[in-house]
């Protein structure tokens, strides 16, 4: 079962690749990516500029010592974070 | 590792899916460290040959491939009959088609170009195919290391092949049966992974390694590249909507995201870490394979490049059955007896000289194949010129290819073929371009679909081209789209933005300002990207039966076979070619010959006419060479009239002074003076005399160039040759320079005379003309003239059939009259299919020389010109205007009408001819019936009793009702008839006699006023022929003082005058100062005026003269000589304008129009291109013709004298 957040996180990297995140106060330690994309915008529908385009990371991370799985989203153009779903 | 191989690479010659070029995809590999690179376009090689000049140039290896789509497969194919091939395909967008990418093994080029041609010829024209079976057919045979033999061909199965998508669907079975097809048919079968980073990529690539793994078949990774930089997905994906015809939408997208650009080997290898779930022994694997693929496909791109081995090249020469040596040696010792040249010692020596070096280059079998084709030609009876370089071989002229005989114009050969050129010899021939077809086909016909091909060429997106297409993506409304797009003239699509601001009649359109920056932004962005592939207008490859393993052949829009390789490509490749141009003018001199046969029953032996009639160059010297080939432009016309030409060399001299280069250099006056005696001549030293004589010491040819360097140095002309090539650039004109100067001090020439003469090399080298062009044009020059001259009006009505030159029929029309020949209206006894002349009184001796009116010896040249009497050369002869020029008439009514005369009434015609109602219409408005039935429109509207036009109309309708027999008129514009129910009995009724139908009274309805007359004759033909539509403006135009143009002559240097007239032409070409320059010709029925209009002034005046048909300029005169004159424009107005306001506030209004006080204003902006020799350029010089209004407006004025027009008949 997967549940839908969409909260805004805060991510440390190394090389683009996220390596732990905080979310709803707790650290979790990135294990492994599962899976990576990204998606371009829809730029022509906007009017100034690159909208850039949102990349996406399916990974292992846990608090503790329980591992679950996560989508994180980055959206290039803000530069913000989103943890967008949870596995149990 | 040596870098990572890509071996799935698109350029911008995937049409409109590509966005770099080869050369720039070349260089970002060589500075990823790569040494191979692959090229697969889709569905061709159109790069190939540029993949391979810039892997040479770079030190990489090439590998070549095509990306071809896959034919939906059979029923009985097992594999395919799962789930997945019934469901219906989406019509866009990536899962529209499946694709597969085939690499050519080292050795196997031919296959893949026999593959890419059979691909071409299995589906329609433009969607090339392939099926397993057909890829299965040419793959070669099974090899040792997995990838087939070293001749062969392998199949990369990506995420968009069959089996990609079975992966990707998750049915893993029929996966498998697909594969194993591939393999029973291919030996060369490899997995492609790519991971793009789009949504699921990953998971696909992962299951297809697995697949791969499990069915031992080796896997390779790619990238699917199709960008030069992740920033270029904006670019792809309006291509990808341009291609499929549809807007932005991420349904119709190929998804493929910003990664799908040319990425480095280290970003390749975080792909394949990803794609092996990070075991490294895996990614070792991954990366081996993809290396040894690599090899096994990586070619030496000299292999296709044989120019640039050593010589002799390892040309693709034509078959001729027979040894071609002592074939070509025999045919031209034939020649020098036929052409009388057996016992000269001077062409004796010339001929061994060429034969030795066509021998040495192993040409001798294109010789003999290009001199077959040109006796083909002329044996069909079509008329048949060398022009170019070619002209300057004495084995073409003893061959029969050309009838300029290199000798008595001092034409060198190495110019066209010498020791030290790189390239092959390329000759052309012109053939009547109405017959061009005809010659290609019996070209095919004689060598076989095989051995022929013609040459392709890329046409590339341009600003209008480009905004169409991006409008398009972005969802604009069509006709927004298309006035957009036409607001601009023929500029590069990267010009777009700043063309807005910097020509004044954008500025004044406000596009700037109308939200389309984006629009604008992106059509820059296309700028040059290939969009479609053409035939070239002239180029055909001449070679033998393996013509096919050496190029990809696709179908043309007219069906010939056509190389994928352009004009350089087919060079490069080591193909011979033979141009076979169409000219109009060689159409039209055939149709005057004709014309001429049929009324004077004269036969004319054009091409053994004597080049030295006084009579024609007096008619060149009085400038009257409207409708002459390459004089009749303005600037010509102001040249041959200071020039005076008197013999055909002169006419050559004046040909190639015509050009930019000379014009800007200024070449031109120096020559003159020295002509004219008002000068010495002047050379450097007296040995180059020689050299420099014919031209009166002024450098205007490549010839001379090539003699001076042949002198100066004492090296061979072929030498020369090599040298004035490198002179055309800064750069090169430097290293000439350090080569020059000492071989010269070395042969003996003190320091001052050297310097003397690489002045003049500097200065001309790189600007003058070959002297072999110029004669080989001067020649079909000289025989328009002749023409003009001596059959007149027939020359006209060649003229008007095959419209050669750059003005519009009213300016020939005009010219014709002024030169005596009546313009007789369209009659439907009388019409042809064409322009026919016909004779009017009896035939009289014309009388244009002076000399046979007044006592002979009082003549002298310049005495004949000043009393040419051009009004006497036509006189007797009259031009009908034709059954072609009414508007909309088809090929099939005109026949009919032809067939069918002679007629005796509008029924008559009506029944037998069975033109459509509204074609019938149109004849009858503008005259066709007015001598069968005696009409004489004009003159008082009411006339009982009498028979009008608009009763004849009237008939037309009755007799349409009256006849279900009658062809409908289909789409035309049907004016005022409405088929109603109580009609339809009577449509019903077959054959009812024209006696019981509706009966018109005679005189019922008003006669066309001669306003009417002409405006119907406008819309319908084009053109005005009962009257000249300036002559209803004479009132106002005498008001205010307009000077004719058969008054300009008497103007004194720098007057300000009025003109007026109709806009026939106008150019911006590239001039000397560097801005952009208007020049407009107005016609005002007694001849050309030619305006120019300079930067200064066109702030105010673009926005007129682009968008106006009758202009009223103001201009300052300027003589040029005594029978030149020059306008300079001040200002100008529409006619259509300033006769409103005469109409509506009389002449105070006019005058107050005519006399506003010009603002200072903004002029055309743009950084001129600075040659290193001062020669500057505007930026928006010689783009085209320009826009703006070309065709009449539907009404002459904004309120026609109190009548509603011929359409309310």
């Amino acid at each position: 079962m997967s549940r839908l957040y969409g909260d805004p996180i805060e991510v440390w990297t190394r090389e683009g690749q996220p390596t732990q995140f905080v979310w709803r106060d707790r650290l979790y330690l990135v294990r492994r990516v599962l899976d990576h994309w990204v998606v371009a915008r829809e730029w022509w529908k906007t009017t100034e500029g690159d909208p850039g385009e949102r990349r996406f990371w399916r990974i292992e991370a846990s608090p503790g010592r329980e591992v679950g799985s996560y989508e994180l989203r980055f959206d290039s153009a803000s530069g913000g974070w989103l943890l967008m779903r949870s596995w149990d | 590792m040596a870098g990572f191989p890509h071996l799935h690479v698109a350029s911008a010659y995937s049409m409109r899916y590509g966005t770099a070029f080869p050369q720039a995809l070349v260089r970002r590999a060589a500075e990823h460290g790569m040494d191979i690179l692959a090229l697969t376009d889709r569905d061709g090689l159109y790069g190939a040959i540029k993949h391979a000049q810039s892997c040479a140039d770079a030190g990489i290896r090439p590998v070549f491939g095509v990306d071809f789509a896959l034919a939906p497969s059979a029923s009985r194919d097992p594999a395919s009959r799962a789930p997945a091939s019934r469901e219906a395909r989406p019509r866009t967008g990536p899962d529209a088609e499946d694709r597969v990418t085939v690499l050519a093994r080292s050795g196997g080029w031919s296959r893949l170009a026999r593959l890419v041609t059979a691909a071409h010829h299995s589906g329609a024209r433009g969607e090339p195919r392939v099926t397993r079976e057909l890829v299965g057919s040419w793959s070669g045979a099974a090899g040792s290391d997995g990838f087939g033999e070293r001749d062969g061909l392998v199949v990369l199965l990506g995420p968009r092949s069959d089996v990609g998508r079975a992966v990707a669907a998750r049915r893993d079975e029929q996966a498998g049966a697909l594969l194993n097809r591939w393999r029973s048919l291919v030996p060369g079968v490899v997995i492609e992974l790519v991971d793009q980073y789009g949504y699921r990529d990953a998971i696909t690539a992962v299951r297809m390694l697995a697949l791969a793994e499990a069915a031992g078949v080796p896997a390779v990774l790619t990238n699917a590249a199709r960008y030069l930089d992740p920033a270029d997905h904006q670019v792809g994906d309006v291509l990808d909507a341009a291609r499929q015809l549809v807007p932005l939408h991420p349904r119709h997208l190929e998804r493929s995201t910003s990664h799908a650009y040319l990425k480095s080997g280290e970003e390749m290898g975080q792909v394949a870490y990803k794609v092996c779930g990070g075991d490294e022994r895996r990614v070792g694997r991954l990366l081996h394979t993809t290396r040894r693929l690599a090899e096994a496909c990586a070619v030496d791109p000299l292999e296709l490049l044989p120019l640039r081995g050593p010589e002799p090249h390892n040309l693709h020469l034509p078959e001729i059955g027979g040894d071609p040596v002592p074939l070509l040696r025999h045919r031209v010792l034939d020649g020098l007896h036929e052409r009388g040249l057996d016992r000269d010692e001077h062409a004796r020596t010339r001929l061994e000289e060429e034969l030795r070096i066509i021998e040495r280059k192993r040409l001798s079998g294109y010789f003999v194949a290009v001199a077959g084709i040109t006796d083909m030609i002329r044996q069909m009876g079509v008329r048949c010129a060398i022009r170019g370089s070619g002209a300057g071989s004495l084995v073409n002229y003893l061959l029969r290819i050309g009838e300029v005989n290199p000798l008595d114009h001092g034409l060198l050969m190495e110019r066209f073929l010498s020791e030290g050129r790189i390239g092959l010899p390329d000759i052309d021939v012109d053939v009547e371009s109405a017959r061009r077809l005809d010659c290609y086909k019996a070209i095919y016909d004689r060598y076989g679909e095989a051995r022929v091909a013609c040459v392709s060429m890329m046409e590339t997106y341009r600003a209008r081209s480009a905004i169409r297409d991006v409008g398009g993506a972005m969802g604009l409304p069509p006709h927004e789209i298309d006035a957009i797009a036409k607001a601009f003239p023929h500029i590069r699509a990267r010009q777009i933005t700043a063309s807005l601001s910097d020509l004044p009649e954008l500025r004044e359109s406000r596009l700037g300002d109308g939200g389309l920056e984006r629009v604008f932004r992106l059509a820059e962005k296309l700028d040059g990207l290939p969009r479609h592939i053409a035939l070239h207008p002239c180029g055909v490859l001449i070679g033998n039966s393996a013509l096919r393993d050496r190029t990809p052949v696709e179908r043309s829009l007219l069906e010939f076979p056509m190389s994928q390789f352009d004009k350089d490509d087919v060079e490069e490749a080591g193909l011979l070619k033979l141009d076979v141009l169409g000219v109009r003018m060689q159409s039209a001199m055939a149709y005057t010959l004709g014309e001429i046969r049929r009324v004077d029953d004269l036969e004319v032996e054009l091409d053994s006419v004597p080049h030295d009639d006084q009579d024609t160059y007096d008619m060149i010297c009085a400038s009257r060479t409207l409708g002459c080939f390459q004089i009749e432009s303005p600037g010509q016309r102001e040249l041959v009239a200071k020039l005076e030409p008197r013999t055909m060399h002169d006419l050559i001299v004046d040909i190639s002074l015509f050009r930019p280069g000379p014009v800007n250099s200024d070449m031109v006056t120096p020559y003159l003076e020295a002509r004219h005696g008002w000068r010495q001549p002047y050379y450097p030293h007296e040995r180059l005399r020689g050299a420099l004589k014919e031209t009166h010491g002024v450098v205007v040819f490549h010839e001379q160039v090539l003699k001076v360097i042949e002198v100066m140095t004492g090296r061979t002309l072929s030498f020369a040759e090599r040298m004035r090539r490198t002179l055309a650039t800064a750069e090169g004109r430097e290293k000439v320079k350090s080569w020059f100067e000492p071989l010269a001090l070395d042969n003996g020439f003190d320091e001052r005379t050297v310097r003397k003469a690489w002045k003049v090399l500097d200065a001309f080298g790189a600007f003058g003309f070959c002297k072999a062009h110029a004669a080989a044009f001067a020649l079909p020059t000289y025989q328009s003239a002749w023409l003009k001259r001596h059959h007149t009006a027939a020359f006209f009505a060649g003229v008007l059939t095959h419209e050669p030159g750059m003005y519009p029929q009213r300016v020939i029309i005009d010219e014709a009259r002024q030169c005596g020949v009546e313009i007789l209206p369209l009659d439907i006894n009388r019409s042809g299919r064409e322009w026919r002349v016909e004779r009017v009184g009896p035939a009289l001796s014309v009388r244009v020389r002076p000399e046979d009116l007044l006592e002979p010896g009082a003549e002298t040249p310049a005495r004949r010109v000043r009393e040419f009497r051009a009004g006497e050369l036509g006189r007797g002869y009259a031009l009908r205007v034709p059954f072609s020029g009414v508007k909309g008439v088809s090929e099939a009514e005109v026949e009919r009408m032809v067939a069918g005369q002679p007629y005796t009434s509008l029924a008559d015609f009506w029944d037998r001819a069975r033109p459509s109602r509204p074609i019938m219409e149109r004849i009858v408005q503008v005259g066709g019936l007015d001598a069968v039935h005696g009409l004489r429109p004009g003159g008082p509207r009411w006339r009982p009793g009498e028979l009008t036009r608009r009763d004849l109309i009237a008939q037309v309708g009755v007799l349409e009702r009256a006849s279900a027999t009658g062809v409908k008129g289909g789409a035309g514009r049907k004016k005022g008839y409405v088929p109603n129910q109580r009609d339809a009995p009577a449509r019903q009724a077959v054959q009812l006699p024209l006696g019981f139908a509706e009966r018109i009274e005679p005189g019922e309805l008003p006669e066309m006023t001669e306003t009417e007359m002409v405006e119907a004759e406008l819309e319908i033909l084009g053109i005005d022929v009962s009257r000249h539509v300036i002559s209803f403006h004479d009132e106002l135009l005498d008001a205010i003082g307009v000077v004719r143009s058969s008054e300009l002559l008497d103007q004194r240097n720098g007057a300000e005058i009025l003109v007026a007239g109709v806009k026939v032409a106008t150019q911006t070409p590239a001039v000397r100062s560097g801005q952009r320059v208007i020049f407009t010709t107005l016609d005002d029925s007694t001849g050309p005026v030619d305006l120019t209009f300079f930067e200064s002034v066109q702030g105010r005046c673009a926005a007129t003269v682009f968008g106006s048909w009758l202009m009223v300029a103001r201009g300052v005169i300027r003589r040029t000589g005594s029978r030149a004159v020059s306008m300079r424009a001040v200002d100008c107005w529409n006619l259509v304008d300033l006769d409103a306001a005469w109409r509506s506030g009389g002449l105070a209004a006019v005058r107050a129009l005519l006399d506003r006080v010009p603002q200072p204003d903004q002029a055309v902006g743009g950084r001129q291109i600075e040659y290193a020799n001062g020669f500057r350029l505007s930026p928006y010089a010689d783009i085209g013709p320009a826009p703006g209004v070309v065709d009449p407006p539907r009404r002459l004025w904004h309120a026609s004298q109190g009548s509603s027009g011929p359409a309310a008949a």
